[in-house]
C-alpha cells in the first residue's frame, strides 16, 4: 500500500459548545495548512461522526452538510463506527483511488447533562440484552475488567497507574482537555465509584471536537505502512472469551503482518483507553505482552513516556478527552506529531515507527494502523 | 424459570443471540438452546443513572448458564459469584410477572405465565382472548395489542393442548368500524392462522348485572367461557392515566352503558373499580411489547419501547405495578378497587416475580392531560 499522511490538524478538545460545522472548518484548515494544500487539491472526503440526538443540530446527511460547508461536489462519503468511527474513516479512505483525500472525524456531544449523555453513548450497546439490562458503557467494561481481574489477578491499582500515565500526557498537551492539570494517583484511587470496580477516572471523558487528516498518494516523510480493520460480536458477553477483544487480534496481526514489523519495533503508539481496562487489554491483544500480562507491562513503566514504548501521549481519550468519532483521527494526528518530532513536553525521543488503535463500541469494531517515519 | 436463549444450527452447532431461521453456513435448522441453570459469574454496580435506569445505584450481573451462554442481568439485589440466579414462580392473587423481550415474544409471553404458575388447559376448555383493538392502528404504533403477544398467547395455550376452534378472540370498537381495527392491527391475519373465532362484541346479546349502586350491560358471551385472558397493551390515557387491566374491561360492556359512566368522572372512576365483580375470573396479560406514552392515542400519544411482559391473575395487581413501573401518578380507579378489596393494592404487599421492580422502573412522557389523575 503506497499511502501517505500529508498533514493533520485537530481542534483543542473540550466541553466548549461549538457547532460541528465550525470545529469541522478548525481541524480541516489546520490539516490543509499543513499538507501545503488548499480545498481545491482534496478529490474526496471520508467523514465519521454519530447521529446524535442531544446537540442541536441533529444532522443526519452530513456528507452534504461538508459539500455544503466546504463549497465542493465532489465524493463525501460517511463512515460511522461510534466510537471507532475515525479509524474505520481513516481505513476506508486509504483504499479510495484517489489522490488527495481528507479524512475527518466531528463530533458535538457534550450538549446535555451525564444522564442524557450516558443513555446517548448506551446505544452503541446491543439493545434487548444490553440496553434494557442497564449495562451502560462503564458498566459493560467493569464486567469485563472485573472478569480479567478474576483470571489473571488484575488488579485496580494496575488500571490506576494507566490512569495517572494518560493524565500525565495529557497536561503536556494543549489540545488535551485536562491540558495543566495534574492528577495525583492518590486522587485517581479516591475517586467516586461509577460501576464498580471502575471509579471516575478509570473513563474517559467526553468532550467535542474535530480531527482530520490529509491522506495521499504523494510520498511525504510519513508512509503508512499497516491497515487493518476487523469487528466482532456486538456484545462482549456474546464472546468465547470476554477478556479478548478479537476485533483488536485480528486487526493488530494483520496490519503488523503488512507492515513487515513487529510489536516490539512500535516506538510510540496511541490506544483506545476509552476505559483503563481497555488499554491493559489492548496491550495483550496487540501483542506487546503474553495474555494476563497487561498489568506488569503498566507496572515496569513499559508504557510510560520514558519507557521502551510510550502509550498515549496525548492523554488519550482519558485525558485529552473522547468526543467519539474525532477519536481514532486525533490518534493519528498525535502520531503524526511525534513522528515529526513537534510534540513538545511530551516528545518522545525520535520515534520511527507508531501506532494507532481505535475501538467501536465493546469491541465490536477495531482498526490498527502503523505509520513510518521516513526520508520525504 | 430465570432463562437464558440462543438460537442454535442443529447441523453445525453455530449460535445467535438473535432469532433467526437458518443457519447461513450450512443451511442447517435452527432450534432454541435455553438454559435454566444459571449462575452468577460477574457483577458491577452502576452508579450512573440514565432516562431507562433511573434509580442508582443497580447491579448488572453477568450471568451464565448450563451450556455456557451468557447474559447480563439488572438486579436491585446483591449477589456474589457463584450464587445460583432463579425465579420462583407464584400462583397467589397478590403476584405478578414480569418478563424482559429478548426479541421472542412468545418466550417472553410463555414465562410470565408459568411465572404466575402456569395455566392448565385441556381440549375442551372455551377460551376467551380480549385484546385491545379499539382503535385502528399499525402494531408499530403500540395502539393495540400486538399481534406477535397474540401468536405467543395462542402459541402457548394451543401446546398446552387448547382446542383451537375453542379459541375466541373477542372486541369491539366504541369509535370506528370493528373491521378496520381487526385489519390494521392484523389480528384477523392470526385469528386465519391459528383457526380461531372472532367476535364483534358489539354484535353480542347485552345482559344486565348490577354491583354496589352501578348497572352494567355485559355481552352474554362472557360468561359462556372456562378461562379469559384480558390482553390490554400498556398505553397511556389522557382520561384514566393507564389502559391497563381495568380500561380494557369496558369494552365488554355496551356502547350506551360504555357512554353513561364517561359522562360523569366519578361515576366513571366507581363504575371502573367494580367492573371486575361482575365478571368470571380472569387472567390479565399486560403487553408491554410496544405501548404508549405521552397523552396516549387521543393526543399525538408516540410508541413506547417497554419491551416487557406483565401477567398477573388480579387486575389490581396488574394495573398497581404497572402503574409504578411507568413512573405514572395515583390511578384512582386502582386505588378504589384496591380499598373495595377487588384486589392488592400496596406495593409492599404484591409479589413481583421475573425482574424485580425497582429494576425495570422507567421515565416515560407521562399523560399530562389525564383528568382523573389527583394532585399529591
Amino acid at each position: 500500500m503506497k499511502r501517505y499522511v500529508k498533514g493533520v490538524g485537530m481542534t483543542k478538545f473540550s466541553v466548549e459548545s461549538r457547532t460541528t460545522q465550525d470545529m469541522a472548518i478548525e481541524a480541516i484548515s489546520l490539516a490543509l495548512d499543513d499538507s501545503n494544500l488548499n480545498i481545491n487539491d482534496i478529490e474526496a472526503v471520508v467523514v465519521s461522526t454519530v447521529d446524535t440526538k442531544v446537540n442541536t443540530e441533529r444532522q443526519r446527511h452530513y456528507p452534504a452538510v461538508l459539500s455544503s460547508l466546504l463549497k465542493r461536489k465532489m465524493p463525501i462519503i460517511r463512515v460511522p463506527a461510534v466510537c471507532g468511527g475515525g479509524g474505520a474513516a481513516f481505513w476506508t479512505a486509504l483504499r479510495l483511488k484517489y489522490n488527495n483525500i481528507l479524512v475527518i472525524g466531528v463530533d458535538n456531544v457534550l450538549a446535555g447533562p451525564t444522564p442524557i449523555i450516558t443513555k446517548e453513548i448506551m446505544n452503541a450497546g446491543e439493545n434487548l440484552w444490553e440496553q434494557e439490562e442497564g449495562l451502560n458503557f462503564p458498566g459493560q467494561n467493569a464486567l469485563v475488567a472485573q472478569q480479567h481481574m478474576l483470571k489473571y489477578g488484575t488488579t485496580h491499582d494496575d488500571l490506576a497507574l494507566i490512569s495517572y500515565k494518560n493524565h500525565l500526557h495529557g497536561s503536556m498537551n494543549p489540545k488535551a482537555r485536562f491540558y495543566g492539570k495534574k492528577v495525583t494517583l492518590e486522587e485517581i484511587k479516591k475517586a467516586p465509584i461509577i460501576a464498580s470496580p471502575f471509579n471516575l477516572y478509570d473513563c474517559s471523558i467526553s468532550v467535542n471536537g474535530a480531527a482530520a487528516v490529509v491522506v495521499s498518494r504523494d510520498k511525504t516523510d510519513i508512509k503508512v505502512i499497516g491497515s487493518a480493520l476487523a469487528t466482532d460480536y456486538l456484545p462482549p458477553f456474546e464472546r468465547p472469551d470476554i477478556t479478548t477483544w478479537q476485533s483488536s487480534v485480528e486487526a493488530g496481526k494483520k496490519a503488523f503482518k503488512e507492515a513487515g514489523v513487529e510489536p516490539s519495533d512500535i516506538d510510540v503508539a496511541e490506544i483506545h483507553d476509552a476505559f483503563t481496562i481497555v488499554e491493559l487489554i489492548s496491550y495483550e491483544d496487540l501483542g506487546f505482552c503474553k495474555k494476563g500480562e497487561g498489568g506488569k507491562l503498566v507496572r515496569d513503566g513499559y508504557v510510560n513516556l520514558d519507557g521502551k514504548m510510550p502509550v498515549n501521549t496525548s492523554g488519550g481519550l482519558k485525558a485529552r478527552g473522547h468526543p467519539i468519532s474525532p477519536t481514532g483521527v486525533a490518534q493519528i494526528v498525535e502520531i503524526v506529531d511525534q513522528l515529526r518530532d513537534r510534540c513538545g513536553d511530551r516528545q518522545v525521543n525520535n520515534p520511527k515507527i507508531g501506532l494507532t488503535q481505535n475501538i467501536g463500541g465493546a469491541g465490536g469494531t477495531a482498526t490498527v494502523h502503523i505509520f513510518r517515519k521516513i526520508a520525504g | 424459570m430465570a432463562k437464558i436463549i440462543r438460537w442454535i444450527c442443529e447441523k453445525c452447532n453455530k449460535k445467535w443471540i438473535y432469532p433467526i431461521s437458518r443457519c447461513l453456513y450450512c443451511n442447517g435448522e435452527i432450534k432454541k438452546q435455553i438454559g435454566m441453570k444459571i449462575k452468577v459469574i460477574g457483577f458491577t454496580r452502576i452508579h450512573i443513572p440514565c432516562p431507562p435506569h433511573p434509580i442508582v445505584p443497580y447491579n448488572v450481573l453477568l450471568l451464565e448458564d448450563e451450556y455456557g451462554n451468557r447474559m447480563p442481568k439488572k438486579t436491585i439485589k446483591d449477589y456474589n459469584i457463584g450464587d445460583t440466579y432463579e425465579d420462583i414462580p407464584s400462583k397467589e392473587e397478590n403476584a405478578i410477572a414480569i418478563t424482559k423481550i429478548k426479541y421472542d415474544v412468545y418466550e417472553a409471553v410463555k414465562e410470565a405465565l408459568e411465572l404466575i404458575g402456569d395455566i392448565e388447559v385441556d381440549r375442551t376448555n372455551k377460551i376467551l382472548i380480549k385484546p385491545n383493538l379499539s382503535i385502528p392502528g399499525y402494531p408499530y404504533l403500540g395502539i393495540g395489542t400486538h399481534p406477535e403477544v397474540m401468536r405467543g398467547l395462542l402459541r402457548y395455550l394451543i401446546e398446552r393442548g387448547a382446542n383451537p376452534k375453542n379459541i375466541t378472540i373477542a372486541e369491539q370498537s366504541f369509535f370506528f368500524p370493528f373491521d378496520k381495527a381487526i385489519a390494521k392491527s392484523r389480528i384477523n391475519q392470526i385469528v386465519k392462522e391459528f383457526g380461531v373465532n372472532l367476535v364483534d362484541l358489539s354484535k353480542t346479546e347485552f345482559i344486565e348485572k348490577k354491583e354496589r349502586e352501578f348497572v352494567f350491560r355485559v355481552s352474554k358471551i362472557v360468561y359462556d367461557f372456562d378461562l379469559i385472558f384480558n390482553v390490554p397493551v400498556i398505553k397511556t390515557d389522557m382520561l384514566l392515566g393507564i389502559d391497563g387491566a381495568f380500561e380494557n374491561l369496558t369494552r365488554f360492556l355496551s356502547k350506551e352503558n360504555f357512554n353513561e359512566f364517561v359522562r360523569d368522572i366519578k361515576k366513571a372512576i366507581g363504575a371502573l373499580a367494580v367492573l371486575p365483580n361482575i365478571l368470571p375470573r380472569f387472567i390479565t396479560i399486560g403487553d408491554g411489547t410496544i405501548g404508549m406514552q405521552g397523552n396516549g392515542p387521543a393526543e399525538h400519544g408516540e410508541p413506547g419501547f417497554y419491551n416487557m411482559i406483565f401477567a398477573a391473575r388480579n387486575p389490581v395487581v396488574h394495573d398497581k405495578i404497572v402503574q409504578e413501573v411507568l413512573c405514572l401518578r395515583r390511578l384512582p380507579y386502582v386505588e378504589l378497587a384496591g380499598k373495595l378489596g377487588i384486589g392488592e393494592y400496596e406495593v409492599s404487599k404484591i409479589k413481583v416475580i421475573g425482574n424485580e421492580l425497582d429494576a425495570v422502573r422507567r421515565d416515560i412522557k407521562q399523560p399530562i392531560g389525564s383528568k382523573l389523575i389527583k394532585k399529591d
